[in-house]
């Protein structure tokens, strides 16, 4: 009963900081001369208006529930993992790589390919969870800058030794994967792909993981006060090192998803001009890390840009409208934040102060 | 009479936190309220301060009727509150924190030098000694509370609200404060004291009203009931005698060698610690908190390293080892800081039920839902712990209530050695009879118990033998039942050992 209280919870304020945005956007409309209701309807149109569109923000809405599942693992563990977006790219690099050049039959490409997104998105995560625990390097710093290092090397990589030389095109992309390593489209003719049943399954695979087992238990733990876990013998390091090993996972399957499910190649800048990263972070922290939650505000999110899409297709409103709606929910999220963070100060200070 | 509160009720919803309480204040006098943890003492004074309002009820200054819609009415009509947790800036002067909400101007600047000048005149007066320019931050607990009782005479105050004064002091501020308020009701100011430290309150009050859930369950005069007739009336029934058997000391269970701990400070931390604990005793150990117990008690549970000596659990040498193979070696914990170290706040009462339980609560790394219902509503009945539901997050937990779910927990673990660190801080006197007996139980049992306590008279009644401890030494080892509060308090204060006087 409580449980399931907690997780409506979790629905109300994404929805309701959704609501802000859409009375904020609603005045953004207005000052450039739109209509109201005929944007609105042409977003909703958009997001959701035909099952075309359904579809598309569907597939949309797969890497960011992945991407947001991760970040949701690691933020319940109280590790502010910033660098799924370098985790991403990486496992989509190392997908697209492993479903080239492994030889065999496609179903042992498409494992391989998991196994490989997985696993290198995982040890690129852990890698600073352990520089954490080992050398207290901040996580949420490292995290950060290791984006930066991920996206360039894997610019790099399909800039010159694995470019695509094929085409005529010079973009700097892989060759295109065969097509039976590709994963099915869910419709004929639709964008969504079996990576949005993958993206489900992980959901209630993450809720009942940090409800059910005694690891989730002491992760919940951890993330709630640090100070306790460690008193009933939980160890942070190897907790930290699992947890970010996890999270970045969550990442890479966000990764190799969309590789293999949608761009059948790796192709720079795609992943992270998308903004698959930093929306599947706003999801968590919208849905304060309960996993459900996330992916609920993954797909407002979701629809959220692909609605804008509809917008400045068939209004003179810009598609930027949407942003100012994120803009006014990232608003929203650091309020959270400042508020708790406050919180937090002023217990500190008291337990300071009694000494 | 100077103050009358009349059938005040005040209800939360179904819950009435008071009923039809009548409670009276005569100038110049002491008047303790007292009753169990929820019994309704702070929502009481909180409707005489203008935090609260009653449901119903009238409250009379003078005998005219008046209304306070919140704390600054109270002030104005010479009514002032110092509050269990201090209300200060640590950041600010002594002086500064005294006038602030009357602060004198010059202009519209704030005069500093004024506001110090009235801080010394204002000390001088009551006979409370401060220095008004130093930081409250570089202040003592005992301190911080004379400058909140000035701050409260400061606003004028003539009746003064003070909720559980001395939970914080050390047993000399204890008697400072004690001092301090028998001064100022001999210069006409009068007093409400919320507490349950009966031996304080039969010392200072004049008039002790009890409460319990809610109602008055009697008003007496101070001078003619004890501390029995008190708890009796509190509690709703006889309290239990602790039954006291032999100790039936064994084998040491635990063994502390040289244990020092440098730290960054020009003293050591821990300083050649070194004792045992043996089978089927309590060893207390005694101290003004901040003299190294809190470094000793990490150290032995594995969240501090140590730079010397070793220590060893049941004849294994634990120095070093993880708290997950200390705790395997045979050590439960209740920690001193609740809240620090005992519970996570945002955690269900079942989640931080089955902190270290976990192999009797999982089955193949899944939780086992039932078993943790039964383990941890054993726990609620048997302690009488008051929670919603085994769902309830820990915050809304009462203090007393979760202390008693970690005693709960730690006393399960079944441990042959256990830590109690300030086992009863915080909780009512019927909590902590239960809390007492379980420990006296698990040592006839033969479990080792080290406890650790700043109130003097839970160390006397607990142990077989008591540690002093001083400036992170172990100055004095005392046999418990020869043992004298005066001796140990002497050794407290870094006196000479008795014996050598």
């Amino acid at each position: 009963m409580d449980k399931l209280k907690s997780t409506l919870q979790s629905l109300v304020q994404p929805l309701l900081a959704v609501l802000v945005g859409l009375l904020v956007g609603a005045i953004a409309i207005l000052i450039v001369g739109g209509d109201i209701l005929e944007t609105y309807r042409e977003m909703w149109k958009g997001a959701f208006g035909s099952f075309y569109f359904l579809t598309n923000t569907l597939a949309r809405a797969t890497p960011i529930i992945l991407v947001g599942l991760g970040v949701a693992l690691a933020f319940r563990a109280g590790f502010f993992n910033m660098g799924s977006e370098g985790q991403m790219v990486l496992g989509a690099l190392s997908a697209a790589l492993t479903a080239l050049y492994i030889p065999g039959p496609g179903w042992v490409k498409i494992i391989a390919a998991f196994a490989a997104a997985v696993v290198v998105a995982g040890l690129w995560s852990a890698l600073a969870g352990w520089l954490d625990s080992k050398f207290g390097m901040n996580l949420l710093i490292t995290t950060l800058l290791l984006n930066y290092i991920a996206t360039l090397f894997a610019g790099y990589m399909v800039a010159y030794p694995f470019k695509d030389r094929s085409g005529s095109a010079a973009l700097s992309q892989t060759e295109m994967i065969d097509a039976s390593v590709m994963l099915p489209k869910l419709f004929q003719g639709m964008t969504v792909h079996v990576g949005f049943i993958i993206a489900i399954v992980a959901t209630l695979a993450l809720h009942f993981f940090i409800n059910s087992t005694t690891k989730g238990y002491e992760i919940r733990m951890l993330g709630g006060n640090p100070l306790f876990a460690s008193y009933g013998g939980v160890s942070r390091g190897k907790l930290m090192v699992m947890s970010m090993f996890i999270s970045g996972a969550f990442a890479g399957l966000a990764g190799v998803s969309e590789v293999l499910g949608t761009q059948y190649r790796f192709l720079d800048g795609s992943l992270t001009s998308a903004n698959y990263a930093w929306s599947g972070i706003m999801a968590t922290l919208l849905a304060n890390s309960n996993p459900i939650g996330t992916a609920i505000a993954s797909l407002l999110l979701a629809a959220l840009q692909t609605g804008g899409m509809g917008v400045e297709r068939n209004t003179d409103v810009p598609l930027e409208i949407s942003s100012i709606i994120q803009a006014v929910l990232i608003l929203f999220i650091s309020a959270k934040f400042t508020i708790s963070f406050i919180k937090r100060k002023k217990a500190g200070a008291k337990d300071g102060s009694a000494v | 009479m100077l103050l009358e509160m009349d059938s005040i009720t005040k209800s939360y919803g179904l819950v009435r936190a008071n009923q039809n309480v009548n409670f009276n204040l005569r100038k110049g006098e002491v008047h303790a309220l007292i009753g169990e943890n929820g019994a309704g003492k702070t929502t009481l004074m909180r409707i005489l301060y203008g935090m609260e309002s009653p449901t119903s009820g009238q409250i009379k200054i003078d005998g005219k009727p008046v209304t306070f819609h919140d704390p600054t009415d109270a002030i104005k009509h010479k009514i002032g509150m110092v509050h269990q947790h201090f209300m200060l800036f640590p950041a600010f002067s002594i002086a500064e924190n005294i006038v602030i909400g009357g602060e004198p101007k010059k202009g519209i600047v704030f005069d500093r030098k004024q506001a110090i000048e009235q801080t010394i005149a204002l000390s001088e007066q009551y006979g409370m000694p401060v220095d008004p320019k130093k930081k409250v931050a570089d202040c003592s607990l005992g301190m911080q509370q004379r400058v909140e009782i000035l701050k409260v005479l400061y606003q004028g105050a003539e009746t003064i609200i003070l909720d559980e004064p001395t939970g914080v002091l050390t047993p000399l501020e204890v008697k400072e404060l004690l001092a301090s308020i028998k001064a100022l009701t001999a210069k006409g100011k009068s007093f409400i004291i919320i507490s349950h430290k009966l031996s304080e309150i039969m010392e200072v009050s004049d008039r002790i009203t009890v409460l319990r859930d809610g109602v008055v369950t009697g008003t007496v005069n101070a001078s003619e009931t004890n501390e029995e007739q008190l708890s009796r009336m509190m509690v709703g029934r006889e309290l239990i005698k602790l039954e006291r058997s032999e100790a039936k000391i064994g084998k040491p269970v635990l063994e502390l060698n040289d244990v020092t701990i440098v730290g960054n400070k020009t003293k050591p931390l821990l300083e050649d610690v070194q004792f045992n604990v043996h089978e089927g005793e309590i060893v207390g150990v005694a101290g003004i908190s901040g003299n190294g117990q809190s470094e000793l008690l990490q150290a032995i549970s594995g969240l501090m390293p140590i730079d010397r000596g070793t220590i060893a659990l049941q004849e294994k040498n634990i120095t070093g080892a993880s708290v997950k193979m200390i705790r395997e070696s045979g050590l439960a914990h209740i920690p001193e800081d609740r809240y620090l170290w005992g519970v996570s706040k945002e955690a269900t009462v079942s989640d931080n039920g089955i902190m270290g339980h976990l192999s009797r609560t999982s089955k193949r790394g899944m939780l086992d839902g039932k078993a943790i219902r039964t383990l941890v509503s054993g726990w609620v009945e048997r302690f009488g712990i008051k929670t919603g539901s085994l769902h309830t997050k820990a915050q809304y937990l009462s203090g007393g209530n979760l202390q008693k779910l970690i005693v709960a927990r730690e006393i399960a673990q079944q441990t042959p050695f256990l830590i109690a660190a300030e086992p009863t801080r915080g909780v009512d006197v019927g909590a902590m009879e239960i809390i007492h007996g379980e420990l006296l139980k698990r040592r006839d049992e033969g479990a080792a118990i080290l406890l650790v306590s700043s109130e003097l008279t839970e160390i006397m009644k607990l142990s077989d033998r008591i540690l002093v401890m001083y400036e992170g030494k172990v100055v004095g080892e005392l046999d418990a039942a020869t043992a004298t509060e005066e001796q140990i308090s002497l050794l407290m204060a870094g006196g000479k050992a008795v014996g050598q006087a």
